[in-house]
């Protein structure tokens, strides 16, 4: 078990990839009452297309199955493991992303035995078609509670005009019609390939003692056989900068019309510790620009064009990054305009000056430092694994790195005419 | 550790040492009166934007920036008969940065300028920032009714009402916004500022004397204690109102509201906790179970409580052409809890989930705050979690059945996709 202290936010984490290939981290914070656990495989909705475990041919899945295949590990032969938790006290959750399943428990006593049970109902499972049936109707209901949502409709929107040959565009749950193809038999072979310990990681933080929850943790996993781990091959379709749709709008029964513009990264991003490194300058880069302390913002707010809706994003994955900026406005051509004009000469604009970069970077750290209040803030965080061995707790060194010309360069890089897109929500009957 | 600031504004200073974060809210209260929601709902706004010494967005943020990402913000909600307005901050533990500072005394004299300098002049706030922020009020009404949920929440809430006050939600209505004017919404704050009472918190990596320090600079002056009593308790009604509406959507919405004998930390409070765990607040509960589970008709279906005013809420997302089967089960489930139609071990796990929430609630320093708070508007003391549990632990199967038996429907919203044949 290897032990790494950072002195300065006094947190020690503990970590060790067992014999299966299973990475567990561990972070004792034992002023906290709870203990929260996230079991999370390297497996989302993007990873529709695959080779299964011990085949050759590539097969392509129904949409929504890493969604349903969530949903449906709940269930075993003698009932509910929701049902389990709350006998042991626990509360529950699971969650898919584009690309993570992951399933958690919260709890403040008997924390042993509801971290036993998270992994083994994790491992365990358990289709049968009548189940899988029966959860047809339940995540069709899920499906549509989305759909009647005009944030989601926007955001997906503009993925369907940046993305439209990759996954990505695909709505996570899937759509009413993709889910009702799914059948016990697909969700084994998505969950064979998927879940192996070695495409998996295990984050435990609050209170715990390292050693004896790691024995627990090795002592339960030796119990149990796996195939030797495979690499495994995922298919993304190629996309060119042709594919990508300038703009597009729909029409719903909202009172406020919505825009959201969004830039395509193109370029393979850099790994490891200057992957976060790039993430963390992006993020710093429309702060700059459109953040709060920003003149740019100032004059958005005070035209009317924006209101405490608008948000801006930098999101970066396995195989796609992109950053989006969007809000509720009077007028969704105008607005859409100044934002992309802002954006393609943001490494020229005024807010990319000393003063601004230093009250950023200050703000950043400050904000960065109290999201570590948050146990299910650094156990999301650290549970996404993109970046090697560096991790969150790294973030304050790298804050503190960045400079201008970091800033002007990456804008110069990613902003170009071409990767944007424009999405645009307008009142039904205008 | 308790004092007075002045006559009716009462400073908590809770020290610990278990966050990152110091903690800081005021929470101004005044019994709710027609049009007050919305007036205070406006004066958050314009506290958040600007001041006299801030007087954009660009400043006021960049003071924030400067104080390493503090917090800063306010907001608006109802506890019972009362409106309650906060402010709050947060901001990072000294210790964790490198440079030499002191947040906490920084912040406090922000917050001084934030409350006692607003950007006003001659009786009025300043005319732009009122103009616009007014509009903006206005646009944010018409987006809130665009989700669907919180558009069904807010049509339940008038029906379950007789009492106007009480259908009006927290952050007030369009309706009530038109006849405002800056000198009138000035006027309103300056009455905000003189006569509301008030409570301060401060919870964190703190020591009482510090904290006294920096707050004996506030320019508060006495006050009046209110006296109208923080519960509000209506009627049971003979016949329950219902009402439906059409929209073009996907997913219809069936809410339900009920009047319970359930007050906050009052007699059938522990009971009623229980009664609502297993009714439909866990994944274990009669509505989870049976509208989602068994039928397979929703993604969620639960049920919460207002111990403020004695109400219960039953949520659902269903297929419109569902709704009959829908109901007859909610209807059933109650009269299952009625029956006693539940487990010793069902009972047990309600228990055990209610007692994790409340233990859990104390890692975050926000949720501490308001529970402190709430404990503090309905007894004047804090129930510590020991006691709460004990509390918890003692309740048994009848008195849940009670509560059952107690809780009556008073009105249901269906919002229907249009596709009832």
């Amino acid at each position: 078990m290897k032990k790494i202290v950072y002195d300065q936010l006094e947190e020690t984490l503990y970590t060790e990839t067992l014999d299966n290939g299973l990475t567990v981290t561990l972070l004792p914070k034992n002023e906290f009452h709870k203990t929260y656990a996230l079991f999370t495989t390297n497996y989302g909705s993007i990873d529709n297309t695959f080779v299964p475990l011990g085949k050759e041919e590539m097969v392509t899945v129904p949409d929504g199955i890493a969604h349903f295949l969530e949903h449906k590990l709940f269930e075993k032969e003698d009932g509910d493991v929701f049902q389990k938790f709350g006998k042991l006290g626990a509360s529950a959750n699971a969650f898919t992303s584009f690309t993570r399943t992951s399933y958690l428990f919260s709890s403040t006593e008997k924390v042993k035995e509801n971290l036993m049970t998270l992994i083994d109902f994790v491992q365990d499972p358990y289709f049968t078609e009548e189940t899988v049936n029966k959860e047809k109707g339940i995540i069709a209901q899920e499906i549509q509670m989305y759909d009647d949502e005009p944030d989601w409709r926007l955001f997906f929107g503009l993925l369907s005009n940046l993305y439209p040959k990759h996954p990505l565009h695909i709505d996570i749950a899937g759509t009413v019609d993709s889910i009702m193809d799914i059948t016990a038999d697909d969700l084994y072979e998505s969950y064979h390939t998927f879940y192996h310990p070695s495409n998996m990681n295990l984050f435990v933080v609050g209170k715990l003692d390292p050693e004896k929850m790691m024995q627990e943790i090795r002592d339960n996993q030796k119990k149990k056989q796996f195939s030797k781990p495979e690499y495994i091959v995922r298919y993304f379709p190629e996309e060119t900068v042709e594919d990508i749709k300038a703009y597009d709008s729909i029409s719903l029964s909202v009172n406020r019309p919505k825009s959201i513009i969004g830039v395509k990264g193109v370029k393979i991003p850099p790994t490891g510790r200057e992957g976060l490194a790039y993430k963390t300058k992006m993020s710093v880069l429309l702060s700059l620009l459109f953040g709060p302390t920003s003149k740019n913002y100032l004059e958005l707010y005070d035209s009317g064009l924006i209101d405490d809706s608008f948000s801006y994003d930098f999101t970066m994955e396995r195989s796609f990054h992109f950053l989006d900026v969007g809000s509720d406005t009077k007028e969704p051509e105008k607005f859409s305009k100044t934002i992309k004009d802002l954006l393609l000469t943001a490494k020229d604009s005024h807010e990319l000056n000393e003063e601004h970069l230093s009250l950023i970077k200050k703000k950043m750290i400050g904000q960065h430092l109290q999201s570590l209040n948050s146990l299910e803030y650094i156990a999301n965080q650290y549970s996404q694994e993109l970046f090697g061995e560096a991790t969150l707790f790294d973030m304050v060194p790298i804050i503190e790195s960045i400079q201008l010309e970091d800033i002007k360069e990456v804008a110069a890089e990613f902003m170009m005419e071409e990767h944007i897109s424009i999405f645009t929500i307008l009142p039904k009957g205008e | 550790m308790v004092s007075n600031l002045a006559k009716g504004v009462h400073l908590h200073v809770l020290p610990t040492k278990k966050y990152k974060t110091i903690q800081i809210s005021l929470k101004f209260k005044t019994p709710l009166k027609k049009e007050v929601a919305t007036k205070r709902t406006l004066i958050a706004s314009l506290l958040e934007v600007n001041s006299k010494k801030y007087p954009n967005q660009t400043a006021l943020r960049s003071k924030l920036s400067e104080l390493y990402g503090a917090g800063f913000g306010t907001n608006v909600s109802k506890k019972g008969s009362y409106h309650i307005f906060s402010v709050s901050m947060s901001l990072v533990n000294d210790k964790f940065i490198s440079m030499e500072s002191n947040l906490l005394e920084e912040a406090t004299d922000f917050l001084k300028e934030i409350l006692f300098y607003p950007n006003a002049e001659n009786g009025s706030f300043n005319n732009a920032t009122f103009n616009r922020e007014k509009e903006k009020l206005a646009d944010d009404y018409d987006s809130l009714l665009d989700d669907k949920q919180t558009y069904a929440k807010l049509a339940l809430l008038r029906l379950l009402f007789e009492d106007e006050k009480q259908q009006v939600p927290s952050i007030g209505m369009k309706a009530d916004l038109e006849s405002i004017t800056s000198e009138s919404l000035f006027n309103d704050y300056q009455e905000l500022l003189a006569n509301d009472e008030i409570d301060i918190y401060v919870l964190g990596d703190v020591t009482e004397e510090k904290v006294a320090e920096v707050f004996s600079k506030f320019e508060f002056q006495d006050r009046l204690k209110k006296e109208t009593p923080i519960f509000y308790n209506e009627e049971a009604a003979a016949t329950a109102n219902h009402q439906i509406e059409s929209q073009e959507i996907t997913q219809a919405k069936y809410n339900l509201g009920y009047t319970t004998p359930v007050f906050y930390l009052g007699e059938h409070y522990y009971s009623g906790q229980v009664f609502n765990g297993l009714f439909g607040g866990y994944p274990h509960s009669k509505l989870f179970m049976n509208v989602r589970e068994k039928e397979s008709l929703a993604y969620y279906a639960s049920s919460s409580l207002d111990t403020f005013n004695g109400t219960m809420v039953v949520q659902t997302g269903i297929d419109s052409k569902e709704v009959e089967k829908v109901k007859e089960i909610i209807s059933q489930q109650l009269i299952e809890m009625q029956k006693g139609n539940f487990s010793q071990e069902d009972l047990q796990q309600t228990k055990s989930m209610l007692k994790n929430n409340v233990i859990q609630s104390e890692d975050n320093p926000g949720s501490v705050i308001e529970r402190t708070y709430a404990n503090h508007l309905a007894l004047g003391r804090v129930i510590n979690t020991e006691e709460w549990i004990s509390n918890l632990e003692q309740v048994t199967k009848e008195e849940v059945i009670a509560i059952a038996k107690q809780v009556q429907l008073k009105a249901t919203f269906f919002l229907t996709g249009g596709t009832t044949k």
